[in-house]
């Protein structure tokens, strides 16, 4: 075991886990355009169960979950608390956030977890659901679990794994520095309105209208800033990947303006969709370097379409390496089992 | 009243009847298709579709999950964007899973949409007991059908009525039940080759007599006949009416033969409370009423469900003795 | 040039959203002051729905439609004359008052008939798609029903034999929250009606039921899907409905808050498009203003003109009993 002073020294986080699932994640129109994966919700309320477990099994004895409309964290909640064999004493409590059945529901429930002094979240959901958390918590400790299979932010990870992880962290035990990178974002200032944020990819398009949010025609793209270029991604960070590939660990972010009079790359845009795309030109941009867009047409973040940018209206975006400590799993339990931790006392 | 059947042709059991007739109606109309459960790979449990499937192919006999609801649903749906579907639910009894299709959708579309609706839908289904089929598959339902304005149905006892019933049935322009019965599949009978119909909604006489008029609903009509030729040893003559098409009713071929033999027996398979058999003994009291003789006589079966065990079974359903002894009864020889 | 629907396509969606609105509205007045018979099942507050998919459809295309079903009907291209008329049991009525709200159809233009057994309409919608998969066309029978009828049976046996026969056929679930006055969270343990899909092998999709271009995106690539001879869809789509489920009071059962009525009717479906389409210039709010004013004109005008009908005479009552040929 660690001894108690090191716990106190900076990257060390002690408190509750945690929680939050997007109910809405995996469900939208790319079931239909791209096949993309359904995660029901029974599926939803597995992971988070395993993931609860893992995180008990790993020392957690304190939870904090946001309610959303479909009951899955609670219902996940209540099925671990009545686990017969649980073998321990469990808190686990609600967020005190209001419900509005939207994307405002992630944002509040991320802040309220952080002024709750969660040492760590957990949340289930893809891009889109890490975005809106960010919005409310930037600087969160963040174990994100993919539910879909258009996601760059969240992984896909088994669900007891990345539980125990965050037990692991909770209780203490390991420097977050050490475990963590942090991620980059997009900040977006928006002339004259509230501002906005991306993790992996801020584009203009030429649509009208928000929608059903998903980006379906490649040749409605203008711009596109990416905070990841992934060669083996998925969607529009594979633009960017597959001419100049630039890792989460790389500083700076890659510029694309879409048009003919540069060059075409066939890509992957959505799940089961390889598309040519015409390419104007593209350049890496320096962290902190501002990168302006203009209306008329649609701000589309992480892969779904969010708002208006009016004629003439200027939104001012900057990629920074100020988001989330995103935790990397297999760091964590590597790290433990060097420290032995894992080894019991056979005669026990 | 219809003339009696041409005689001078081939005999064919009541099951090959039943093919001929739905394969002659599919060729006949090409928007016509059958639909149901086992009826394509597996000709049906009874038989009755035994290579149609090879001859019209996928398209237009088509195997169904066993989803009653589902499937006279998709034959509402289907006739009412202009085809002529041919529904088969196996045993009548099943019925009751999809009775909201046939008595709130089928049944009532037409009228409740001012005439619009058009659905010329057949529905096939085997009914009757004898079998040892036991309590869910032996019943005979006709009258939940009769109760529903908006249908009609037929109960074919011949190889003959049985081909001319489905061909009659695929023609009509409303939704009809054809109601078959199970232990008539091995009766053989004069079947043209050409194809026929026989007329919906008229009765046909199987045996003049003098004495008393028996309604036989279904296969009762043999029974019937047995009794007949029982009790003309003794001199008691049996008119033997058989409606064929049980909704709407042939009224009239009833009343006249009353009118001529002053006595009058219903008798069905199906439980006698609320039968039919009630029906059309309050039409005879109505309308011929000072012809009677005798109060009309019923049979049917007790009022509870088909026994399993064959002693029972055969308690249970009417049959040429008690025929017999009611018509004696009635007649008071 | 932005892209994505054609201003005539909004304003096509506009109409049909407001002509439901208005229809909704005098005919709840008429309900509530009783000038008409029986019981009225108010499409106010899913509005979206109804225009965002019925956009795509020819009158060759079928919908069935449920209680709720005015909506539909207009949508699809039912006349208000006709409609008022059956509402008030008239001859002049599209079913000649022998239907009334529950029973709307015409099937000149594909409506296969609103019902008023829940659930009555998906299994039609299947045999109407199986018709046009036998007849070779490239129509698409379309189902509406709610999430209390997805805990029909017949619901199961359609989606099942629709996604079997891969037929031309779209479902789309209106899920308002309430089958009658059960609250979805107590009439069954999931949330997304769409999650059933998976079980019948077709794709299910989630959409903002209150924003009408987010179901006409949707409704539309499920719709080519199924021209295309590639399967149902099960298209879930979250609305809500704004009056009670009889009438526009109601019967006064207390089974939700008003509270949640008033968040609900802020994401009115009408308004989130008049906003939109003002702000990009699609339509002024005045001009908006006046396609009410003038559809409002229609309506009374129509309701005048169904109260004025007579009544269907006694004599042909058993008419449309049977077809007895024309």
């Amino acid at each position: 075991m660690p001894v108690q002073d090191e716990r106190q020294s900076v990257g060390f986080r002690v408190g509750p886990v945690g929680i939050l699932c997007n109910p809405a994640s995996g469900k939208d129109i790319r079931r239909l355009t791209a096949r993309a994966s359904v995660f029901d919700n029974q599926e939803k309320l597995a992971i988070l169960r395993r993931a609860m477990q893992g995180a008990v099994a790993a020392g957690a004895r304190e939870f904090l979950y946001v309610p959303d409309s479909h009951d899955i964290a609670s219902t996940a909640v209540e099925e671990v608390l009545g686990q017969a064999d649980i073998g321990c004493e469990i808190v686990a409590k609600p967020v005190d956030a209001p419900q509005t059945d939207s994307a405002l529901d992630t944002t509040r429930g991320a802040r309220a977890m952080r002024d709750a002094g969660c040492a760590v979240a957990i949340t289930l959901g893809g891009d889109g659901t890490n975005r809106a958390f960010t919005l409310g918590w930037s600087d969160a400790p963040l174990i994100p679990i993919s539910t879909g299979t258009n996601n760059v932010f969240p992984r896909l990870i088994e669900a007891t794994i990345a539980g125990a992880a965050a037990g692991l962290l909770a209780t203490g035990r390991l420097p977050l520095g050490e475990v963590a990178t942090r991620a980059k974002t997009i900040t977006v200032e928006v002339e004259g309105e509230s501002p906005d944020c991306a993790l992996i990819d801020a584009v203009l398009t030429s649509d009208r209208f928000v929608g059903s949010r998903a980006l379906l025609d490649p040749s409605r793209l203008r711009a596109l800033l990416l905070t990841r270029a992934e060669a083996s991604g998925i969607g529009m960070t594979a633009i960017g990947g597959l001419i100049d590939p630039l890792s989460d660990d790389d500083n700076g972010g890659l510029l694309i303006e879409f048009g003919k009079g540069g060059f075409r790359v066939r890509a992957p845009i959505a799940p089961g969709h390889h598309e040519a795309v015409d390419i104007r030109s593209i350049r890496r941009v320096e962290l902190g370097e501002p990168v302006e867009f203009q209306g008329l047409g649609m701000l589309a973040f992480d892969g779904e379409r969010e708002r208006l940018l009016k004629r003439d209206q200027r939104a001012t975006l900057r990629v920074g390496r100020d988001g989330p400590w995103v935790i990397d799993v297999d760091r964590v339990h590597t790290r433990a089992a060097r420290a032995g931790w894992f080894r019991m006392d056979a005669s026990a | 009243m219809a003339a009696a059947t041409d005689q001078a042709t081939r005999e064919i059991p009541y099951v090959k009847a039943i093919t001929e007739g739905v394969q002659q109606s599919l060729h006949e109309f090409p928007e016509a298709f059958l639909a149901g459960e086992d009826v394509a790979v597996a000709g049906s449990v009874f038989g009755i579709y035994k290579g149609l499937l090879a001859e019209f192919g996928e398209k237009r006999i088509v195997d169904t999950p066993i989803s009653e609801a589902g499937i006279v649903g998709l034959g509402v749906g289907a006739a009412a964007t202009g085809l002529r579907p041919i529904l088969d639910i196996m045993f009548m009894d099943f019925l009751g899973e999809c009775m909201d299709e046939v008595a709130n959708q089928m049944a009532k579309m037409r009228f409740m949409f001012g005439g619009k609706a058009k659905l010329p839908v057949t529905v096939l289904m085997m009914g009757g007991a004898g079998m040892s089929m036991a309590a869910q598959h032996s019943q005979s339902l006709e009258a939940w059908l009769c109760h529903l304005p908006g249908l009609k149905v037929m109960m074919p006892t011949t190889p003959y009525d049985a081909k001319g019933s489905i061909i009659a049935a695929v023609r009509e322009e409303n939704p009809i039940f054809v109601i078959l019965n199970k232990l008539s599949l091995g009766i053989t009978g004069p079947v043209p080759e050409e194809p026929y119909a026989i007329p919906i909604g008229e009765a046909i006489i199987r045996r003049e007599g003098s004495d008393i008029s028996v309604v036989a609903i279904g296969r009762m009509v043999h029974e019937a006949l047995t009794a007949a030729e029982e009790l003309a040893k003794d001199g008691i003559s049996l008119e033997v009416i058989d409606p064929r098409t049980v909704q709407p009713f042939d009224t009239a071929t009833v009343i006249a033969s009353v009118q001529k033999t002053h006595h009058a027996m219903i008798v069905h398979e199906a439980v006698r409370f609320a039968g039919i058999g009630g029906e059309i003994a309050a039409q005879i009291q109505e309308e011929a009423f000072d012809y009677l003789d005798a109060p009309v006589a019923r049979l049917g079966a007790p009022f509870a469900p088909v026994p399993y065990s064959p002693p029972l079974e055969k308690a249970y359903m009417p049959d040429a003795k008690r025929i017999a002894a009611t018509a004696r009864e009635t007649l008071g020889r | 040039m932005a892209d994505g629907p054609s201003n005539e396509v909004l304003l096509d969606i506009h109409e049909r959203m407001v002509r439901i609105r208005i229809f909704e509205e005098e005919a709840g007045k008429l309900m509530e002051n009783g000038k008409v018979p029986g019981a009225l099942h108010l499409y106010v507050g899913q509005e979206a729905v109804a225009a965002g998919v019925m956009a795509h459809l020819s009158d060759a295309d079928q919908i069935t439609s449920t209680h709720r079903g005015h909506g539909h009907v207009v949508a699809k291209g039912g006349q208000f004359k006709e409609m008022y008329a059956e509402l008030y049991g008239r001859v002049t009525g599209y079913c000649k008052g022998m239907g009334g709200s529950m029973h709307i159809s015409n099937f000149d233009i594909g409506i296969l008939g609103a019902n008023g057994i829940v659930c009555g309409g998906p299994p039609i919608a299947v045999g109407a798609a199986f018709s046009n998969k036998y007849r070779e066309t490239d129509q698409v029978a379309v189902t509406f029903f709610g999430d209390g009828a997805s805990n029909e049976g017949a619901f199961h046996e359609a989606a099942n034999m629709a996604a079997l026969y891969k037929l031309p056929c779209l479902f789309v679930c209106e899920n308002n929250g309430f089958g009658e006055y059960t609250s979805q969270k107590r009439h069954q343990a999931i949330r997304d009606v769409a999650d059933r899909a998976a079980g019948y092998g077709m794709p299910g999709v989630i959409v903002d039921g209150m924003d009408v271009i987010a179901v006409y995106e949707a409704a539309g690539e499920a719709i080519n899907r199924a021209r295309r001879g590639e399967g149902p869809t099960l298209l879930e789509c979250k609305t809500y409905r704004f009056y009670d489920h009889v009438g526009v009071r109601g019967m006064g059962i207390d089974y939700r808050s008003d509270d949640e009525v008033k968040e609900w009717k802020q994401r009115d479906p009408i308004k989130l498009l008049e906003d939109r389409l003002a702000e990009q210039d699609v339509l002024s709010n005045d001009d908006a203003a006046a396609v009410h004013e003038r559809v409002r004109s229609e309506a009374m005008e129509a309701i005048a003109w169904a109260d004025a009908s007579p009544y269907p005479a006694v004599e042909n009552l058993l008419d449309d009993v049977y077809y007895n040929g024309e």
